[in-house]
């Protein structure tokens, strides 16, 4: 549609291809290096603002499938990364299974649990559904807060780190043992232990790779049948169902996706901070998601990562900024400046919808257009 | 039987304050078709308004009470003329996500402003607890009751018989036959944004001159929404009815539920209809069904 000068579809290959042109790969390329050298030249503090605009951005490019593709609000997808959460919390931590296991469980629960709330958006939409998925977070933290014997309750419970290859090495040596104690040998166990991810910088590459592999899902799965069904959905559903479109199945796959990719966020998060409350998981994060939806662009692949990058730096640089305020300005009373994050973000998401309700992303699009033609531009 | 006749009062009295913030939410939802999923934060933010006039800036009732009306008045016309008067026609999705980001907006104006989280307002009513039969009942739930009452009855008279009232009543029927009569629309939707405003403000005042100003007052705004779906989204005599209803069954299940299920189970039960009434009878009891065509 909007491509340079000059490209041309040969075959169908090429037509679908993603990255259509020399520039595309040098970026690509460039963009790679950047990200996944990124902790040769930042300290830990920054990593760990890289390591949340991941987890951000896989939930946000979830709850964009969902808003942005499917056109059904989710406004409880806090909720949703705290059910995923708490289950590979529960299950690595309680019962010691591995991450790998705990992460996709992290996701299939949220996406379950997603498929429940979600079963009303067959009869209703709009309105109706912003309220059952509020409705849905409350009751998730509810009742987090108050199964304690599983969840620790307001406690809050510990996660172990990430680990890869831990579990699979006390199978074996659990089997060497009982070879052993069954041939009357002895096997001395195997003592390398597996890849535990305890540096700030490990955590961010694991982080980074779930990341692309999940915005590689998300851009195909927008591409295809599934997606077309769901874009189909979004603009008129009535329409979409008879032209033979399973309303019940696309709709309930779409918050099962837009969850499940959620739970995953969740389950890293978990992993990330070590340490689980209900109170990381609030009403406040779902609009805040929402908002960068919105201010990235709906319904496209990269909008979700602008608005993700955008607002995180932004809270970032109120959080620098805000201590010279609170010094410049004795007269208010003290703490004011926290007001200052929401105030702006509402702000953002209002203008943005008024002034430019297609988002970051268009203005890119815009960009590489005005780019291309330049200094040519008629 | 004490104790059911305590909750009964009480559920009631308390339903009665969620209907009239429901009723805000009716009024926007029938003239304009815009879902205020700030209600929460209009609430907040008049209570603290309250606050910082009858606490901070040392007013008396008469001067304080009116200027909260006032600035929710003004706060409703700068709503809808800044925000969703440049989204009208806009989809659905906007208009939702709009009144969210006002809510996160208002939000942060509370924090800004008064950063303290919690206060509480002077005790308007009287204190003494008031004996009905075996049941003994805080005064100042009776109060908020007879209040939100009377306000129901006048505003139904203002839809009734003044201009303006009939005005709004016809823009929800039918928005192109009431420009056709020139009847202004846009000064409907603003009148509409401001009677939700001074309702959420006087249910706002009612609620925190009970239990406090917290941020659970938010919360208190979303019970509400229980309420609009249940009674049905277009309803006036559907907040009557589901706002008791809702107040009764959050009461009777504080009541009986807790030892059973554990502490807190007050708070979830108005979500836990939201979702039952969304599974059974999505439009409500009084709402008009949707039927769309093509």
């Amino acid at each position: 549609m909007d491509l340079p000068s000059g490209t041309r579809n040969y075959d169908y290959a090429r037509d679908m291809a993603v990255l259509r042109t020399k520039t595309h790969w040098a970026f690509f390329i460039g963009l790679f290096i950047i990200v996944f050298t990124a902790p040769l030249y930042f300290g830990n503090y920054w990593l760990g603002v890289f390591n949340l605009i991941g987890i951000t951005i896989i939930t946000v490019t979830g709850l964009n499938i969902l808003v942005g593709y499917c056109g059904q609000l989710s406004i409880g997808h806090a909720g949703f990364m705290a059910v995923g959460a708490y289950t590979t919390g529960i299950l690595t931590g309680t019962f010691g299974l591995p991450f790998l296991l705990g992460l996709l469980c992290a996701g299939l629960s949220a996406g379950l649990i997603g498929i429940i709330f979600g079963l009303p958006s067959v009869r209703v939409k709009g309105f109706y559904l912003a309220i059952t998925t509020i409705a849905a977070q409350f009751i998730i933290i509810w009742v987090i807060n108050h199964w304690t014997s599983v969840t620790g309750g307001f406690v809050g419970m510990d996660v172990p780190r990430a680990s890869i290859g831990d579990f699979t090495i006390r199978v074996i040596n659990y089997l060497l043992s009982a070879i052993s104690g069954l041939l009357g040998v002895t096997i001395t166990p195997i003592s390398i232990s597996g890849f535990v991810f305890r540096t700030e910088a490990s955590q961010y590459y694991l982080i980074m790779v779930v990341v692309a592999l999940c915005i590689f899902l998300a851009k195909n799965l927008a591409r295809g049948k599934v997606g077309r069904a769901f874009i189909a959905v979004r603009d008129n559903d009535l329409a979409a169902e008879v032209m033979g479109i399973n309303l019940l199945y696309y709709k309930l796959l779409a918050f099962f996706i837009g969850c499940f990719f959620a739970g995953i966020a969740g389950a890293l998060y978990a992993h990330w901070t070590g340490f689980l409350n209900a109170e990381n998981f609030t009403l406040t994060d779902s609009i805040l998601y929402i908002g960068m939806v919105i201010i990235g662009g709906v319904g496209t692949t990269i909008g979700p990562i602008l608005g993700v990058v955008v607002i995180r730096l932004l809270q970032q640089g109120i959080t620098f900024i805000s201590p010279f305020i609170e010094n410049a300005i004795p007269a208010l009373p003290a703490g004011f400046t926290t007001g200052l994050g929401p105030m702006v973000f509402g702000l953002a998401i209002i203008l943005f919808l008024i002034l430019e309700p297609r988002g970051l992303a268009h203005r890119w699009a815009l960009f590489k257009a005005a780019y291309r033609l330049w200094p040519f531009s008629y | 039987m004490a104790e059911l006749l305590q909750y009964t009062i009480t559920g009631l009295a308390v339903g009665m304050v969620y209907a009239l913030i429901a009723l805000g939410f009716a009024l926007i939802w029938k003239s304009s078709s815009v879902a205020n999923l700030a209600l929460g934060q209009l609430v907040l933010i008049s209570s603290w308004f309250t606050y910082g006039m009858l606490v901070q800036a040392k007013f008396p009732y008469w001067i304080g009470l009116p200027l909260t009306i006032l600035f929710a008045i003004f706060l409703g016309w700068a709503i809808e003329r800044f925000t969703l008067r440049p989204l009208i026609a806009q989809p659905i999705l906007a208009l939702i996500t709009v009144t969210l980001g006002i809510a996160y907006f208002l939000e942060g104006v509370v924090t800004f402003v008064w950063p303290m989280s919690v206060a509480a307002l002077p005790r308007m009513f009287p204190q003494e607890p008031i004996h009905i039969g075996p049941a003994v009942v805080s005064q100042e739930y009776l109060w908020a009751a007879i209040i939100s009452l009377a306000l129901f009855g006048i505003l139904s008279l203002f839809f009734k018989y003044h201009k303006m009232g009939i005005a709004m009543r016809a823009t929800a029927d039918d928005q192109m036959a009431v420009q056709a009569c020139a009847i202004p629309v846009t000064s409907v939707f603003s009148m509409s944004w401001i009677f939700a405003c001074v309702v959420a403000a006087i249910g706002g005042v009612l609620v925190s001159s009970i239990g406090g100003i917290t941020f659970g007052l938010v919360e208190t705004g979303l019970k509400s929404f229980s309420v609009v779906i249940l009674g049905g989204l277009d309803s006036f005599i559907g907040c009557m009815v589901a706002g008791p209803i809702i107040g009764l069954c959050e009461n009777f299940g504080g009541g009986y539920l807790t030892p059973l299920i554990g502490p807190g189970i007050k708070d979830i039960i108005p979500f836990i209809i939201i979702i039952i009434v969304m599974i059974v009878k999505p439009y409500g009891l009084f709402g008009e069904t949707r039927i769309e065509r093509i």
